[in-house]
């Protein structure tokens, strides 16, 4: 059996919160994710100018960077691998150099296809309840029962 | 009865959360948590579920569900109770720059109730455009407590209640599961379905709560 750090099956119930996580995604931050990704700059991801262009705020956390955000906390929590679906609507731009609080509820656990999976509420929020991103998560988690 | 008359299921194209996990959620927050919630209202954005019924659901699980309709107009989103076919003939549900005065009139003709949402909501909420002169002489009653509002917004719709004598709502705003019931309504009456929820609105005699303040009374 693999090294356990994470949470069993067992230990989680409906209503558990995971988090909140506080982070921010500064400016080198998304530069260096945009090299990473591949995506040509400066973009509105990485320059005021092209972001007000687009009628922006400012330059803007890419949705991909934003999902990776998010797949990191839950993954963090309940191990590498455990992370099967993740749904997110994108209701407002997140924005560089703020605080971005990243939660997750419990809302249902069941066995499947040998599976012990636990479906969550995502969030990512701003300090003023912004609602940034928001979704779904199916997290399959190792089970301690014959232990 | 403590009711979340605002909230939204995957027919609405930016909800995640299904009616199934929303009676689910009900119950974690009355046995977990040991909070009183009677029912929700599912206010679908720019349209109206005629063909769906959660008699059922709602009777394994003892929740109230309600079925209403969030509408965009000209002047931000207005919640509709009590619609019926006679309105979805009237008014395109789906008209994104309806006339929010009409509506509100042709809600009442048809014996349903028209409610702005999140009326302090920056940008888009009723506030902004009051502001700007529009008027609403056939307004009696906006959504005061939404659960999804930023900071200062369900503040500026206090403010608009004081200022105009409004009376206020509560609700969710939940497009997921687990933020159900967030804000509600209290009513003195028993609701059991969308006829008696319009006479309660129109009847004035309920208040919006917070979630969070009921489990501090329990």
């Amino acid at each position: 059996m693999p090294d356990q750090n994470g949470p069993f099956f067992e230990d989680v119930d409906l209503g558990d919160e995971i988090g909140p996580i506080e982070l921010v995604a500064t400016d080198d931050n998304v530069v260096n994710f945009c090299e990473l990704w591949g995506n040509p700059m400066p973009n509105r991801f990485t320059s005021q100018e092209i972001a007000e262009k687009s009628g922006l705020f400012g330059p803007i956390v890419p949705g991909v960077m934003s999902m990776a955000i998010m797949s990191q906390a839950l993954t963090d929590w309940a191990g590498p691998e455990s992370l099967k679906d993740l749904d997110l609507v994108f209701r407002q731009p997140v924005p560089h150099n703020k605080p971005l609080l990243v939660s997750a509820t419990i809302t249902d656990t069941r066995e499947e296809d040998g599976k012990n999976l636990i479906e969550c509420d995502v969030l990512m929020m701003g300090e003023a309840g912004e609602r940034y991103v928001g979704g779904t998560a199916i997290i399959a988690l190792p089970s301690n029962r014959g232990q | 009865m403590y009711i979340d008359l605002h909230s939204h299921s995957v027919s609405s194209d930016d909800s995640r959360a299904t009616v199934e996990q929303y009676v689910k959620w009900v119950q974690v927050l009355r046995d977990k948590r040991g909070c009183t919630i009677d029912g929700f209202v599912l206010t679908e954005h720019r349209k109206f579920d005629f063909d769906k019924d959660y008699s059922q659901l709602a009777a394994e699980y003892n929740v109230l569900i309600m079925k209403a309709s969030e509408l965009d107009t000209r002047c931000g989103h207005v919640l509709v109770y009590g619609v019926n076919e006679g309105l979805a003939k009237d008014i395109d549900l789906g008209d994104v720059k309806m006339d929010a005065r009409e509506l509100i009139k042709a809600a009442r003709h048809h014996g349903a109730i028209a409610v702005p949402a999140h009326p302090g909501r920056f940008g888009i909420g009723l506030v902004d455009y009051m502001d700007q002169g529009e008027t609403f002489a056939d307004l009696n009653i906006v959504e005061r407590l939404n659960g999804g509002s930023r900071a200062g917004e369900n503040e500026r719709a206090d403010t608009l209640c004081r200022d105009h004598s409004y009376l206020g709502t509560g609700g969710s705003d939940a497009h997921l599961a687990s933020h159900l019931g967030t804000c509600m309504t209290s009513f003195p009456t028993d609701i059991k379905n969308e006829r008696q929820l319009v006479d309660a609105l129109l009847a004035g005699d309920f208040t919006p709560v917070w979630l969070k303040d009921i489990q501090q009374n329990n």
